[in-house]
């Protein structure tokens, strides 16, 4: 039999090419193609009529200059940053107490999962009728029953509180998350393991410290950085609760569609984004997963 | 085989024939602002009646959040499929007009077919371009004013909400945080709400966007003082960002002044007729919690109120036909719009909120059959008051119209929300006064000069 040698490798590569066009062909046309096309009109004074005006880098200069963008900037920084700790830190805590046995836990387990399920706009109004400041139950438990507040507040609404309330909201709706992910990850931990520590005479804050957490150090890693990715990028949560809380997308949002309507520095806003985002993974990658 | 390719040929050439005599059906879409389930009903119905009438013509209801609008357009023009036809506010049609979205041709010939002496001058005016153009037809109109608590007034010897000092008079009376009670609602948040109530602030006190002559005049004197007065108002109402539908409060008892336009007729007499089902016998526990009966009776309207003028304020709703790259959409625009003011279409479609939508036809306004809503919420005004309420459709005042002329880029700076988020500003964000005119001017100004 005489073969080249590299034909079957070839051969492999074609079929493995075949094999992934489609879903490359996808992603150009639904990931690459619209990224591309934002980078491409964050060179443009947009005009709605359709002729756009080729300003360079104007929009990139006029944003670095503008002091809203870097409010806006803070405030998505203190909403990843608080989320994404939140969300980890309680689904870490949860997941820990669901790993123990106790009645019912198959039923509490389920029910821990709802906020992460239900859907989002239902839980706004529900939100935001617990907090309204003449009807809402909050301020009747705070003010009225309570009354450890002498005034009611619009929690919400007022600019000062809403980017809290936000991410309390956001820990609350995606905790399930994390929590789903830590419980899979302990209940595949060697019971020996703990044995072999306690036998060593390690008290339980020891084990927790010197065992569950090494183990559990990748799927907290992945949690960390997948609720940063969604966290940066999150418009729905953020727009329906209380668009007051400018985050970057929200900020994007209304430079593109209101006031003096500016799609090409929104664009640049986006490009911005996307690259604070980049490097920010690959720095998480490198330093703190060291993959 | 050539039997089969000539039979395949003719099933084929059947096939396209068939779908060109389907595709001869012309599909237009109509966006309307009329968002409540029950109103798309009563708009279906219309436009069911219409498609039977021209079988050759098919109608798509769109229904578009009225905030959400500009936003809409923008993204539809974009993507290059607009709406053929459109009900929104004047002001918007102003700035689509003045964008080059809409036919002003097509508007001209059904307000000829109409007559144009048959609509009100008053809304005419607000839709009529300064060189003359209809960027729309006018539809229907409402008044904006206060609604008071005339019980509580009367109790208190407090003159009705009538002058800036009366109202703030009220407003601080009334407010009493407390026990949950508020002296006044007015538009807070970055909302078309807002604006219109700071719009009749303004007016009130002389404060314009544009002179006679067309020069911008916002950054003045009494403009300051208006937004220094509407900061001070809004002390008085319920706490943080509000919008008009914080109407509730007051249908429940804990507001004693609110602006509003002519809609909540209809809410304010629904209450009683809720009240009526939801107590007594039906449902012992609930005793009318949240409805008051008298309400309707204890309630009066301010629509007119001054501090150095007299200001008035409504909106009118138009029709409006974009422009469209094939002239058989745009004949069908044109043959749903008329159908639209014809008696039966027009009737049932103002009587969706009685008071809310009144006609803007003069014939119309005295129509017994327009008169005899089926609620019967006009008999509980009376006819004198519905003719006031329409009569006021006749002289609104508004930052586009100044001496009899129109200046469109108002229309423009009010779908960019541009005097909302000035209020929003200073009062949330801690921005003085001046900083927020100044930033509020340098975005009229680039609309201006685009």
């Amino acid at each position: 039999m005489v073969s080249h040698p590299g034909s079957l490798a070839q051969q492999e590569a074609r079929f493995g090419w075949k094999t992934v066009a489609p879903s490359l062909l996808l992603i150009a046309l639904l990931i690459v193609y619209p990224v591309a096309y934002n980078l491409y009109l964050s060179f443009f004074e947009v005009k709605l009529s359709g002729q756009n005006e080729f300003v360079g880098f104007n929009n990139y200069i006029d944003l670095l200059a503008d002091r809203a963008f870097y409010d806006s900037l803070t405030v998505t920084v203190i909403y990843v940053v608080g989320s994404t700790l939140g969300t980890t830190l309680l689904g870490l805590g949860v997941a820990s107490l669901m790993n123990h046995k106790f009645p019912l836990r198959g039923l509490v387990r389920g029910l821990v999962l709802l906020p992460y399920i239900a859907p989002l706009i239902s839980e706004v109004f529900a939100w935001q009728f617990i907090f309204d400041p003449v009807n809402g139950i909050y301020n009747h438990m705070t003010v009225e029953v309570l009354g450890i507040s002498d005034e009611r507040v619009n929690l919400i609404g007022t600019p000062g509180n809403a980017l809290l309330v936000v991410i309390i909201f956001d820990i609350w709706k995606n905790f399930p998350f994390a929590y789903l992910m830590i419980l899979s990850r302990l209940q595949s931990i060697n019971n020996d393991l703990y044995e072999a520590a306690t036998l060593d005479g390690a008290n339980r804050w020891q084990r927790f410290w010197n065992i569950t957490l090494p183990e559990l150090r990748f799927v907290v890693g992945a949690i960390v950085m997948l609720r940063f990715i969604w966290n940066i990028n999150k418009f729905d949560e953020v727009f329906l609760l209380a668009p007051n809380v400018k985050t970057l997308p929200i900020y994007t949002y209304f430079t593109a569609f209101t006031g003096t309507i500016e799609q090409g520095l929104a664009a640049a806003i986006a490009v911005v984004q996307f690259l604070l985002l980049i490097g920010l993974i690959f720095l998480y990658i490198r330093r703190v997963l060291k993959w | 085989m050539r039997k089969i390719i000539i039979i395949l040929l003719a099933a084929s050439l059947l096939w396209i024939w068939q779908g060109s005599v389907i595709m001869a059906k012309t599909n237009i879409s109509f966006w309307t602002t009329e968002t409540q389930s029950e109103r798309m009903k009563t708009i279906q119905l219309i436009l069911d009646t219409f498609e039977a009438l021209n079988d050759d013509i098919q109608v798509k209801l769109v229904p578009v959040d009225e905030n959400d609008l500009p936003t809409q357009m923008a993204a539809a023009s974009a993507a290059g499929n607009i709406p053929e036809v459109v009900e929104m506010g004047s002001e918007l049609a102003v700035a689509f007009g003045s964008e080059g979205i809409m036919d002003f041709g097509a508007h001209e010939a059904v307000i000829n077919d109409i007559g144009r002496g048959e609509f009100f001058k008053g809304a005419l005016q607000l839709t009529t371009s300064p060189a003359g153009q209809a960027y729309a037809l006018p539809y229907h109109g409402w008044v904006q004013g206060i609604w008071y608590r005339a019980d509580w007034f009367k109790e208190a010897g407090l003159a009705p909400p009538n002058t800036w000092y009366n109202i703030l008079k009220a407003a601080r009376h009334f407010n009493n945080p407390a026990k949950n009670q508020y002296g006044i609602l007015i538009g807070t948040k970055p909302e078309g709400f807002a604006e219109q109530v700071f719009t009749q602030f303004a007016i009130s006190n002389g404060a314009q966007e544009f002179d006679a002559n067309g020069n911008l005049v916002f950054n003045s004197d009494a403009m300051r003082e208006t937004l220094e007065y509407y900061k001070e108002l809004q002390k008085y109402t319920p706490p943080g960002p509000q919008t008009w539908r914080a109407r509730d409060y007051y249908l429940q008892g804990k507001m004693a002044m609110f602006f509003y336009s002519t809609y909540i007729m209809d809410d304010l007499s629904l209450a009683e007729v809720a009240k009526g089902s939801l107590t007594g016998e039906n449902f012992e526990g609930l005793g009318g919690v949240g409805f008051d009966a008298n309400l309707v009776k204890n309630t009066k309207m301010v629509s007119s109120f001054k501090n150095t003028q007299d200001s008035s304020y409504g909106v009118i709703v138009t029709l409006g036909i974009t422009k469209a790259s094939d002239s058989s959409k745009t004949d069908a625009a044109k043959r749903l719009v008329r159908y639209l003011y014809e008696e039966d279409a027009y009737v049932t479609f103002l009587h969706m909120a009685p008071g809310g939508m009144n006609p803007v036809l003069r014939s119309m306004a005295q129509s017994d059959k327009f008169m005899n809503d089926p609620k019967g919420i006009f008999k509980h005004y009376g006819k004198d008051k519905i003719a006031e309420i329409i009569g006021g459709l006749d002289h609104l005042q508004k930052f586009e119209i100044v001496e009899g002329k129109m200046f469109p880029a108002s229309g423009e700076i009010f779908a960019q929300k541009i005097i909302p988020q000035m209020i929003y500003k200073t009062i949330f964000e801690g921005v003085s006064s001046q900083a927020a005119m100044n930033e509020a001017e340098a975005e009229m100004i680039k609309i201006i000069n685009k």
